[in-house]
């Protein structure tokens, strides 16, 4: 148990607009959604004193870089946009996904360098197909698979999916109520890509096929975007204008893959729990100790996976515990109350830890789950560079 | 487009580098080696700077058998890149060595229809000539 557990909290959320592609600059949306956390917590920039992010744009082979504003933003830019560069303590922009940067912008303020802290993640959709390897070389990592097609993170995913369904004999059908109650979730969340289209069980089962067994709604949704949550202090957190919801603990993993090979269902469960054992040594509780969970649904099977990691199910059930629809709102453990990554749309994280704290403070609407008092979110697929995290109730 | 040179250029090719030049240059000469470390004799892919098995530097190529079963798959619907247009429904295939348990490689698989494919199954190599430089190494059913 760390000496800092629940003494940092998440005081404000702020989203910008989240579309398939935006008229207006990365860089506006990012200010954006800062203004909006800022305002949720009713601070100003004048007393934001860290920002931190993982700027990186994923590309596959891409033949264009990335440029500031458009592409990506960093933080020591967006702070010039925001003209906080004369008072900022710190800026963090990690590599790895953002929530590593979640974990830095706690330590930060936990350290005393640091009194109010944005993390954010902004995120562009470039023009043209999302995967698409237009580089006539491979190197690196990517020299054994791209020559073979094999360079989209879909078809990755679906190397995962297709092991799990011949070896527990599952098949895509036994996944289209998840998919279906998620899109539910996604039509109570006001920031939702997909809100206003629910779908049926037939969308999913007829839905384009990338890389069979995974579908066009197996993945999560690029959009055009930012979002933000303000860090601060409990302590201050109470003053401010939100109810605080508590950091209660947070881990990362550190599992690889086997190199030749983006990810495999073996190292996925291995990853997950060992993230898991860190989650619960970090924080003193154990699964049964939660009372949503969100998480991570980039690729939407990676939800069953962690749900086995974590030990909440016995490996090979986690699909038959969705299937029953255990995962959906009126479930035994309401899973993506918002919709996920699926529903809201490609923030490589922020969903996860957005919609925690939302649950804990009861601002879910239509989607709260009645008295949820602590949530876990997790990100990534539970490899290297995953994260968890326990968000609670301020009363617990 | 009939494969060939015009095909292959749009297919993204291997660039070897330090590490995986022995890779490449056994798969031209029609041989599947894989990098082994000679400190833990642990076999490693893809070939990296230093055996994650054991941190050493002494890092060699060997051939293997070039048989292996099917691990996992995919069947790519979408090309994802333009030089797999042609070529879908494309088959990928994780191949796990027989030298070693979770030794695998990704790979096409060839000479088999998708609704034939079986955890498990065997698989040995065979060599695609992509262009006069490259060769992939690639795999296919063991008959009978």
């Amino acid at each position: 148990m760390w000496a800092f557990s629940g003494k940092i909290a998440v005081a404000g959320i702020g989203y910008s607009a989240l579309t398939r592609r935006a008229e207006r600059p990365l860089a506006a949306l990012a200010v954006d959604a800062v203004d909006a956390a800022l305002a949720d917590a009713g601070i100003t920039r004048k007393q934001l004193d860290g920002l931190s992010t993982s700027p990186g744009m994923p590309r596959y082979g891409g033949a264009k870089g990335s440029v500031e504003g458009i592409d990506v933003v960093n933080p020591w830019y967006l702070s010039e946009l925001l003209g906080t560069h004369h008072h900022l303590a710190w800026t963090g922009s990690t590599n790895a996904m953002v929530t590593q940067g979640f974990m830095e912008a706690a330590m930060a303020i936990a350290s005393g360098v640091c009194t109010h802290v944005i993390v954010y993640r902004a995120l562009h959709v470039p023009p043209g197909s999302y995967v698409n390897y237009e580089s006539q070389y491979a190197s690196g990592q990517e020299q054994f698979m791209a020559p073979y097609g094999f360079s989209g993170p879909p078809s990755w995913a679906a190397t995962i999916v297709r092991r799990y369904f011949e070896k527990f004999g599952y098949s895509r059908k036994d996944f289209a109520r998840y998919i279906v109650d998620n899109r539910a979730n996604t039509q109570a969340n006001p920031n939702g890509f997909w809100r206003g289209k629910p779908i049926v069980e037939d969308d999913y089962i007829n839905a384009r096929m990338i890389a069979d067994p995974m579908s066009i709604l197996d993945c999560d949704i690029p959009v055009d975007g930012c979002a933000a949550l303000l860090l601060t202090s409990t302590e201050r957190a109470r003053d401010l204008k939100q109810k605080p919801a508590l950091i209660t603990g947070f881990a990362a993993g550190t599992h690889p893959a086997p190199y030749g090979i983006p990810m495999t269902l073996e190292d996925l469960w291995t990853g997950a729990e060992q993230v898991a054992e860190r989650l619960w040594a970090a924080t003193g509780l154990g699964p049964k100790d939660m009372d949503v969970g969100q998480l991570y649904d980039g690729f939407a099977p990676f939800v069953y996976i962690w749900l086995e990691g974590l030990g909440i199910v016995p490996k090979g059930e986690g699909l038959a515990f969705l299937r029953d629809g255990e995962g959906s709102l009126t479930g035994k453990f309401p899973l993506n109350t918002g919709g996920g990554a699926l529903g809201e749309g490609r923030l490589h994280g922020m969903t996860q830890l957005a919609e925690s704290v939302i649950q804990v403070t009861d601002r879910g609407g239509a989607r709260q789950v009645a008295g949820a008092s602590r949530s876990i979110a997790t990100i990534s697929n539970g490899l290297t560079k995953s994260t968890a995290f326990v968000i609670s109730r301020d009363s617990c | 487009m009939e494969s060939g040179q015009d095909a292959a250029v749009l297919r993204p090719l291997p660039l070897a580098d330090e590490a995986s030049a022995g890779f490449w240059d056994a798969a031209r000469d029609g041989r599947l080696a894989i990098q082994r470390c000679a400190t833990c004799r642990r076999w490693n892919h893809a070939p990296s700077l230093a055996c994650p098995g054991c941190g050493s530097l002494d890092l060699g190529y060997e051939d293997v058998s070039g048989k292996g079963t099917l691990f996992s798959w995919t069947i790519i619907q979408e090309a994802p890149a333009p030089g797999f247009r042609d070529r879908l429904p494309l088959i990928v295939g994780i191949v796990e060595l027989a030298e070693q348990p979770h030794l695998l490689l990704a790979a096409n698989l060839l000479e088999i229809a998708p609704e034939d494919l079986r955890l498990g199954m065997a698989l040995e190599v065979v060599f695609e000539a992509v262009t006069a430089d490259v060769t992939l190494p690639q795999f296919r059913p063991v008959k009978g």
